[in-house]
């Protein structure tokens, strides 16, 4: 899922903003505090990562979130909405996506393609994205132009203008997306297979992207009844993040955001699984493909849980870097594979938790599967070693402090994080529950969601391609 | 999470870092109806981009100050550039070292430099491959090696926290100046590399990469020989057959010499105990009297070719236009900058708009060019549907074609320097960025002010300037065309700008498809 954990409406190629959003919000670290006894070597107490918070609420129920820092003259905002592809229903898939497209296509007060021209000629970068859970658009800005990021969002928040032309031309943007990323790539099609072999509910089922056959479907009418349930103030979180004042900012958000009016509260989706009882396998054939790849898949504990840390350790300490298990078993000892890589989500509804190895080819699916077993089994029934969480702890630590570097990594992180858990003071409160993390509670993680019964297996075999040229 | 091992960095495919430019609306509406109802085109109302200037756009100058890295030259040669940045617990550093990159490898042994960096972390004297893997990760480090294809340079990078700099610092050097080669991890890489070159194989971008690189290296792309060093995209099934722990011993011997190397290093330091301590482990890395040279010289090409591979089942057309343009010192790289912003260098710019904005060809078309210590290509590409291939190579060559005669109206001009000056304000905020810059000036000999005066030669440029940089390094008549598709279905819209040389994935010469 690590390929679509995030589609973007103009790539990953502006400022690397894709790559510093991508999973941030998994983020964990070191805190000073030394409670975990399994730690020996203790350093001298780290310097402590932590972020201001500033919370207010409008009227109409628009969240905003500051986080002053006056270290350049430039800031990040962030607006999250609360709808994400969970939100679709059956038919309409892509739509959150193709939604997110459409707010760049001008409102009251902005053109068509307005919205990226100016922030760019003024030296800004932006994007909007959407996943499972949320969308959201953001800009980095000089500190002097915080107007005319406010007055952007503000306009498109209170009346997106959609017309026909716009809607064909974007959903042929989002089709292109689509086969860009998945139907003439190898293991595009494995890709999209990963959330449809895991999950029961249509929630977390079907792709973000969505099916060709229910973009075309999309028509004008979906879009406006999108915009009004779920497009509201009181359904999103401005975040602010770098140099500004903060008074004289939230007068500015009062003036450009008051006026919006909030709508009813938009139901919860329920993101509940039925429990999995036994093993689900799907083979496939892929005619991209060069080498056989192996997944597997499990839904784990929903983020920011005790627990969903315990399998965030598992995730590093399975697959990574070069010292993980997998890795030195599958690559190096071995040498069934040539790469292994683990990811761990972080969803309010179940995690998905997967674990992919890129095949030598000739090796045996069955050997390789068996390893890969072996490991699971291997957390389940013995406790991880100290250095192992040591690892994970710095290297969390490491990886957090980069990804926050930016102001607007941080604006972007802090929003996601209150619009899928509730609580902006996340940011600064999931060091430690990873440093917390014991070896008895990844043993327990690995007993309760990775056992061989709850586990999803896709297996992809490269298949040779009908030539197509010389006859 | 990932225990992939670094894979190759160039992309040759040029994408740009940063947004972009402008348009001047009247220029697009006016312009672009001659060639508004193309092949693949359903007759769909146009989607037009608008411009309602209502927005509010504060146009108070920002004083921006350019903070400047510290820079020593230690008694061993190696040049020392720090920056401090106490914000965060970080340390990051980049080691590079000029003359141990790829174009500098012998022509029978390509993947020599790459493989070289990739097994300094596979085993030193005192630490096996194991030990360097779970050291570096138990202290949260991160310690890499890199020479990709098509660079000048090997670079160590390595970033950790500062709370236990002196710990992963120790290991990156053990890499660097001790290492082993041992034979068992060599036969691993071997068997990993194969796979690898299968692998790339599968992806058109690679293969438009592989093709556009012989295309402007190779005075004959079918000739091998005819090809500079600067073509070369990965290594062969015989090349890495032939590497031996001699070969790489002996090039690390070689060429990884302090003398012609830059350390950058931003981050939680304290920058006068720093040098110190570098002075004192770096001691034992002794110089050499090898002088750097500088990697061959490239041409553009003179007259314009048609590469089209054969992927079969292809939904989308991988399309790349492009011809040499000019190396880091050439006086054009600030005008390049400009027109390159202007023509396809990020959303607002006339590619985008085009072809994705008005046309919905495509999710993303870009222009972007390599200038670096040689002249690599000034290029344009994109991704777009397979059905719609002949009508996105008419509005590719249309724009070309728009740039290089018609003059920039002034608003368009305007708002593209502003972009690229803002755009330059904005990325001090990040400390490599910063320390890049100074990494840059060193090394392609920049003068002192480069930097200071970057905002003013940039605004200096004038719609003269883009005109003739556009009509001199992206003549029509002159441009390497490269394809990657599905031919039986896209051969035709190619046919047009020339006699098309038909490949398959494999790189081999194909018959056309009898129709």
């Amino acid at each position: 899922m690590r390929n679509r954990k995030m589609i973007l409406t103009l790539g990953s190629l502006l400022l690397g903003v894709g790559m510093i959003a991508a999973g941030a919000a998994a983020a964990g670290g070191r805190q000073a505090a030394a409670q975990d006894l399994a730690r020996t070597n203790a350093k001298p107490a780290a310097k402590p990562m932590a972020f201001p918070i500033e919370q207010h609420k409008l009227d109409n129920g628009l969240r905003v979130v500051f986080s002053v820092d006056h270290s350049a003259p430039v800031f990040g905002i962030a607006v999250t909405y609360d709808v994400g592809s969970r939100n679709e229903r059956k038919g309409r898939t892509g739509f959150a996506h193709l939604f997110e497209h459409m707010m760049f296509q001008g409102s009251e007060n902005v053109g068509k393609g307005e919205h990226f021209i100016l922030i760019l000629n003024n030296g800004g970068g932006m994007n909007g994205t959407t996943n499972e859970d949320r969308t959201n658009y953001f800009e980095q800005l000089p500190a002097n132009q915080l107007d005319l990021a406010l007055y952007l969002e503000a306009d498109r928040m209170r009346a997106l203008a959609v017309n026909e032309a716009n809607l064909q031309n974007q959903r042929k943007a989002v089709k292109e997306e689509r086969r860009l990323g998945i139907d003439n790539q190898p293991y595009g099609a494995t890709d999209e297979a990963l959330s449809d072999i895991l999950y029961d509910n249509f929630a977390y089922k079907h792709s973000v992207i969505g099916s060709m056959d229910d973009l075309d479907a999309a028509s004008l009418d979906d879009l406006k009844d999108f915009f009004r349930l779920y497009y509201a103030p009181n359904n999103a979180v401005l975040t602010l993040v770098g140099d500004f004042n903060p008074p004289e900012a939230l007068a500015k958000i009062k003036k450009y955001f008051g006026g919006i009016a909030s709508q009813p509260t938009p139901a919860r989706p329920d993101l509940s699984e039925p429990p999995q009882t036994a093993e689900r396998r799907r083979k496939m054939d892929d005619t991209f493909a060069e080498t056989p790849r192996l997944d597997e898949l499990f839904k784990v504990s929903p983020g920011e849980k005790a627990e969903w840390f315990a399998v965030e350790a598992i995730s590093a300490i399975l697959g990574g870097g070069q010292s993980s298990r997998l890795y030195q078993r599958l690559v190096k000892e071995k040498e069934l594979a040539v790469s292994v890589d683990t990811d761990l989500e972080n969803r309010p509804g179940p995690s998905p938790f997967q674990i992919e190895v890129s095949l030598r080819p000739g090796a045996d699916f069955a050997a390789v599967e068996q390893i890969v077993q072996e490991e699971l089994d291997r957390l389940q029934k013995e406790p991880v070693a100290s250095w192992e969480l040591e690892k994970v702890r710095l290297t969390s630590r490491r990886e957090r402090a980069q990804r926050l570097r930016s102001s607007l990594a941080r604006a972007v992180v802090i929003g996601e994080l209150t619009a899928k858990f509730g609580d902006p003071n996340v940011i600064n409160t999931s060091e430690s529950r990873l440093d917390a993390v014991t070896p008895q509670d990844v043993q327990r993680a690995a007993q309760k969601y990775l056992s061989v019964n709850q586990r999803c297996i896709i297996e992809t075999y490269p298949k040779q391609a009908a030539p197509g040229g010389a006859q | 999470m990932s225990g992939r091992e670094m894979r190759d960095r160039v992309c040759r495919l040029a994408h740009p870092r940063a947004g972009v430019a402008f348009m001047a609306t009247a220029l697009l509406l006016v312009a672009l109806p001659a060639a508004g109802q193309q092949p693949g085109d359903k007759g769909s109302s146009i989607s037009k981009v608008t411009r309602l200037n209502r927005a509010p756009v504060s146009k108070e100058v920002l004083r921006v100050k350019l903070p400047t890295p510290s820079e020593t030259t230690l008694p061993n040669g190696l040049r020392v550039l720090i920056l401090e940045d106490h914000r965060f617990p970080l340390v990051n550093m980049n080691l590079i070292i000029l003359g141990a990159g790829a174009t500098a490898e012998p022509a029978d042994l390509p993947g020599l430099a790459s493989t070289t960096a990739a097994m300094l972390q596979e085993g030193t004297a005192t630490r096996s491959s194991k030990q360097i893997a779970e050291e570096t990760e138990k202290l949260g480090a991160e310690i890499n090696f890199f020479a990709p294809f098509g660079g000048t340079t090997a670079t160590m990078s390595a970033s950790g926290l500062s709370d236990n700099f002196n710990e992963w610092f120790a290991l990156a050097l053990d890499e660097l100046l001790r290492p082993a080669f041992p034979a068992a991890e060599l036969a691993k890489w071997k068997q990993r590399a194969g796979v690898r070159l299968k692998q790339q194989r599968s992806s058109p971008q690679f293969l438009a990469r592989e093709r556009s690189s012989l295309a402007i290296y190779c005075a004959n792309p079918d000739e091998r020989s005819t090809c500079l060093p600067e073509a070369r995209v990965s290594e062969t099934a015989a090349s890495i057959e032939a590497m031996t722990a001699e070969r790489l011993a002996s090039w690390h011997d070689a060429r990884y010499v302090p003398q012609n190397a830059i350390l950058a290093i931003a981050g939680d330091v304290e920058t006068h105990a720093l040098v110190a301590k570098l002075t004192h482990d770096f001691a034992a890395w002794k110089r050499s009297d090898l002088v750097d040279q500088p990697p061959p010289a490239t041409r553009a090409a003179g007259e314009r070719h048609v590469y089209l591979v054969d992927r079969p089942n292809s939904v989308q057309t991988t399309i790349w236009l492009g011809n040499i343009a000019i190396d880091r010192r050439d006086p054009d790289y600030v005008p390049v900058t400009v027109a390159n912003r202007i023509f396809g260098g990020g959303p607002a710019a006339r590619l985008f708009l085009n072809l994705r904005e008005e046309k919905g060809y495509t999710y993303g078309v870009y222009s972007g060019f390599t200038a670096v210590r040689y002249a690599g290509p000034w290029a344009a590409s994109g991704d777009v549907t397979r059905d719609v291939t002949e009508g996105a190579m008419h509005e590719f060559l249309y724009e070309i074609t728009r740039l290089g005669k018609e003059p920039v109206p002034d608003a368009e001009l305007d708002e593209a320097r502003r972009s690229v000056v803002a755009a330059f304000a904005i990325s001090l905020e990040q400390p490599e960025r910063l320390i890049n810059y100074a990494v840059d000036r060193a090394i392609y000999s920049l003068p002192a002010d480069y930097w200071e005066t970057y905002p003013a030669k940039i605004s200096a440029v004038s719609a003269a300037d883009v005109t003739r940089v556009a009509a001199k390094y992206l003549d029509p008549a002159k441009l390497q065309i490269v394809a990657v598709g599905e031919a039986k279905k896209v051969l035709p819209a190619f046919e047009k700008y020339g006699a098309v040389k038909l490949y398959d994935t494999q790189g081999k010469r194909e018959t056309p498809p009898a129709n």
